[in-house]
């Protein structure tokens, strides 16, 4: 049933605001700007800084006469962009979006001026696509795209339909609105709401609903952090039928970032008077496919009805109701999947193409078109007034709801699968173990759909203050309240007196990082094509809208060769490569280092160091690796204390895990090293899941009876998808670990080496130490000495010793960092690693167990 | 005549979308878009009744709150159309 308010009659459509009101707005955005900081919502993005110039915007624009507010809004906007952008990237995202309008304003036939538009957007598409080149930084075109591929369609559909004349300020305030600097994904804003809404109510209500607005999309955000960071889990982890479910309702919440990130823009754009509709309508309750559509993401319904849907209808009429509905319906998801690869090609660069999106969009459209097939047939229930309540009529509802719900997880969870094998695999779960979890999901959902439904529970949009009374400072008294208590909770001193557990919680709420399966993404990233991040469900690609097409990768720079065998690959000796951040030289042993004879001289402590991307000193020029400022360290301050010469051969592969290290160490061995140093990052146990998983995949022989083994014992066959063979794996990551360090143990001390293990976190902060207490007692039971890097980076601000924010790997400056940690780690503990065991005296120790393996 | 056209209309409304509701609930200034009495199936509707009884051609453009959302709206569409 759909009640149909009451039209209120404003009090003050002149923009006015008395000083009472204001001041209780102002005093408002200031706990949003608080909130905005303590849990730094999309501070990446800078946000923060977009809001602070829309605040104190605010305060100026609410006393201007009201014909000087949009001009101003619009230099407002342009500023805040120019500020986040920088002044170039600024210059030139203004002269391209100002050339696109100023084709819509030709004086010349509709029909020319779209036929001018397509061909300028399509050399545009071209540089996006790397085909042309162009003068301007990669960095604008996730901001410009945003601003102009679709408001640009109903900017240009509006001009020839609506009859109220284009002014250059509400033109650029449309284009350019203020917070679209920060968000690549922003709503399709109307333009004739956007003109015709302009202070069409009561101004304090429309302050206070944009005050409403921003904290219930700071609510959302909240929210969906519990979910992503807490809730969510990779295809290899969902083994039971309650991780099942679990896997099914976390992605499809995830959405809540997106009705988050909207409810904060729209109602920033409140606070300037842009009356606008709502962007989501409790879109978790909707009872039915069609219901769905019109709440998940309402700008985009309305863009769709007014551009497509209707001038489809309208020309299918004549072929009846029905026939006219079925098409244009149809018509609709397959531009509505289109757009979504288009979108995905502005933000990315690259065209959105897979199988699972085609057919998600598909399957939705078939679904809609039986729904409204059904509607026509049997109609659907609309009263006039407000509906009355009863309990079963909230049942009713309840019940529809639980059922949409839960086929939209469905259906999210095969969007968003990788494959379509992989999402069938999935299913495999509900053969797992029942336990009383598995009612977790089911039941919660319920209840929260069932309180959704009692109308007492609705949060109302704000109403005219001057009829309201009581019940307007009761919610301005809620409001301010519920910020106040968000606010509270997130200062430390206050989180921890709730004990230690919520203070962790509260710790990771306040974070905008990337979640743990984000991170395992992104360092997958590193070295193969991003395919896994190929829909707006993940964090991770608001991160790499930001990375230039050109950042380099291993393949591109031509560093590594494929070869035959356990390790795959190498470096490319006696190579040479220029990248953006200086010359990368291979000797001709195949390291990232200067050249060493084959023996070292006598008295050289010689090492071979043993990891991956961040040791070979991924993104930093030659000598500025650690290992470089290390080696020179220790020559310049030990020569002679207790060996003359030091020398560390520097055995990093960018993309190795622990397994690939044995074939490694085999290399290394034949420079006759003194000591082995092995560099643990994190996930040690699930990076060598990862890899036993992907040999058998690719059918490389494993050439390590005991790998083969657990490989046999997991069931772990050539032809599994990546997740099966990685759920089947999970268990033996401690076992598979224990073999590769025990190995590299009993040959240093076979060879009269020493054994060191030192663990470098891959970041400043995320989940890698999960598994990082287990990876250092399989080393010291294997014998290594233990140099725990792990604080490395504490205390530091990360983001200054990192390359960037879609590659964590230390830039030059983190490699000082740690260079110095690991010379205060070696003299701390000089007396084991620089004594040199005896090779008679090497015993191997028939201690070395595998942990036992957690379940 | 713009009355007219307002009760035909009004009963259209009432008989085809809210068939046992108080026709006196269904106010002239009542918005029926953005009060969810029209979706896009009704709206198809209403204007097949609309240019088949007052033999007026709507645009698909005028399929919006600007032009539909009211009795009052769409009577002044037609008499303008018809005018």
């Amino acid at each position: 049933m759909n009640p149909v308010p009451a039209k209120a009659a404003p009090a003050t459509r002149d923009g006015s605001i008395g000083l009472i009101d204001f001041a209780v707005i102002v005093a408002q955005l200031l706990l949003v700007l608080l909130l905005l900081r303590q849990y730094q919502v999309e501070n990446s993005a800078g946000f923060l800084l977009v809001a602070q110039i829309a605040f104190a915007g605010f305060a100026i624009h609410a006393w201007l006469p009201l014909s000087y507010r949009l001009p101003f809004f619009a230099v407002l906007s342009l500023a805040a962009t120019a500020i986040l952008l920088g002044p170039v990237n600024f210059a030139w995202m203004f002269g391209i979006g100002a050339f696109l309008i100023g084709i819509c304003h030709l004086p010349v036939s509709f029909r020319i001026r779209g036929t001018l538009l397509v061909l300028v957007a399509g050399v545009l598409a071209a540089q996006r696509a790397g085909a042309l080149p162009q003068p301007w930084s990669d960095a604008i075109w996730p901001i410009l795209g945003s601003m102009f591929m679709f408001r640009l369609i109903v900017y240009f559909y509006d001009l020839r339909h609506d009859n109220a004349p284009a002014t250059p300020a509400r033109t650029f305030a449309y284009f350019f609105m203020l917070p679209n600097a920060s968000f690549p994904l922003f709503p399709v804003v109307d333009y004739k709401t956007f003109r015709r809404n302009y202070y069409d109510e009561d101004t304090v209500r429309i302050y206070q609903t944009g005050v409403d607005w921003m904290l219930r999309g700071i609510i959302h955000l909240i929210l969906y952090r519990i979910v992503y960071y807490h809730l969510t889990l990779t295809p290899a982890e969902v083994t039971t039928p309650a991780l099942f479910l679990q896997h099914l309702a976390s992605n499809f919440l995830l959405y809540l970032k997106v009705s988050g990130l909207f409810h904060l823009i729209v109602g920033m754009l409140y606070m300037f008077g842009f009356h606008l509709p709502e962007t989501q309508n409790r879109y978790f309750l909707a009872a039915g496919i069609t219901d769905y559509w019109r709440r998940i993401n309402i700008y985009w319904k309305d863009f769709m009805q007014k551009v497509f849907y209707y001038p489809a209808l309208f020309r299918l009429k004549k072929l009846g109701a029905n026939t006219a509905i079925i098409l244009a319906t149809l018509w609709v998801f397959f531009v509505t999947w289109f757009l979504h690869a288009y979108q995905w090609f502005w933000i990315r660069g690259t065209f959105l193409l897979i199988l699972q999106d085609i057919l998600f969009w598909a399957i939705l459209g078939v679904m809609l078109v039986a729904n409204s097939l059904w509607e026509i047939k049997h109609g659907r229930k609309r009263s006039l007034g407000t509906a009355k309540f009863s309990w079963r009529s909230v049942g009713v509802m309840t019940l529809k709801a639980y059922g949409t719900f839960w086929m939209f997880c469905v259906l999210w969870s095969f969007w968003n699968a990788d494959s379509l094998k992989e999402w069938f695999v999935l299913w495999h779960a509900l053969g797992g173990e029942y336990t009383l979890s598995v009612l977790v999901w089911p039941v919660v959902s319920m209840i929260v759909i069932f309180v959704g439904y009692i109308p007492a529970t609705k949060l109302e949009t704000a109403k005219d203050p001057r009829k309201d009374g009581y019940g307007w400072i009761r919610d301005r008294a809620l409001t301010a309240g519920v910020m106040v208590v968000l606010i509270s909770i997130s200062v430390e001193s206050v989180s921890t007196r709730f004990g230690p557990e919520f203070s962790t919680a509260m710790h990771t709420l306040r974070s905008g990082t990337l979640s743990r399966i984000d991170t395992a993404k992104m360092e997958r990233g590193y070295y193969e094509n991003l395919t896994d991040v190929s829909r707006f469900n993940s964090q991770l690609w608001e991160v790499y809208a930001k990375k230039p097409r050109d950042w380099m990768d291993v393949e591109n720079a031509g560093l590594k060769r494929f070869v035959t065998g356990f390790a795959q690959n190498e470096l490319i000796p006696s190579f040479v490569s220029s990248t953006k951040y200086g010359t990368v030289t291979i000797n001709r042993w195949g390291m990232r280092d200067q050249d060493y004879a084959e023996k070292p001289a006598p008295d050289t402590y010689r090492v071979a160091l043993l990891g991956s991307s961040s040791l070979m000193g991924w993104g930093v020029t030659d000598g500025a690796t650690f290992e470089a400022l290390l080696e020179n360290r220790l020559n310049r301050e030990l020569a002679g204390k207790p060996f003359a010469k030091y020398e560390l051969l520097n055995y990093g592969v960018p993309g190795y895990q622990p397994p690939q290290q044995l074939p490694n160490l085999d290399r290394a061995m034949a420079l006759h090293p003194t000591a082995v140093m092995y560099f643990a990052t994190g996930r040690e146990q699930s990076r060598s899941t990862f890899y036993l998983a992907e040999v058998v995949q690719k059918g490389i022989d494993i050439p390590y009876g005991p790998l083969r083994d657990i490989v046999a014992k997991a069931g772990v066959a050539k032809g599994m998808t990546e997740a099966e063979a990685r759920q089947r794996l999970a268990s033996y990551g401690n076992e598979i670990l224990t073999y590769v360090y025990a190995q590299i143990g009993e040959r240093a001390r076979k060879g009269g080496m020493r054994a060191i293990w030192v663990f470098l976190p891959p970041d400043i902060q995320g989940a890698w130490q999960q598994e990082a207490a287990d990876a250092e007692r399989i080393a010291e039971n294997a014998g290594f000495v233990v140099l725990n890097l792990e604080d490395v980076f504490k205390g530091m601000d990360g983001s200054k010793l990192i390359l960037a924010e879609w590659d964590h790997h230390p830039n030059a400056r983190g490699h000082e960092v740690i260079a110095d940690r690991l010379f205060e780690g070696m003299l701390a503990n000089s007396n084991r690693i620089f004594s040199v065991p005896s090779p008679q005296a090497a015993v191997v120790d028939p201690s070395v167990k595998p942990l036992e393996t957690k379940q | 005549m713009n009355e007219s056209i307002k009760q035909s209309v009004k009963e259209y409304i009432l008989n085809t979308f809210l068939p046992g509701e108080d026709p006196k609930e269904l106010t002239d200034d009542l918005p029926l878009i953005s009060g969810g009495i029209l979706d896009s199936i009704a709206t198809l509707k209403l204007i097949m009744f609309i240019e088949e009884t007052f033999g007026v051609t709507l645009e698909a453009h005028e399929a919006d709150k600007e032009h539909l959302n009211t009795i009052n709206q769409i009577a002044d569409l037609i008499s303008a159309r018809k005018s």
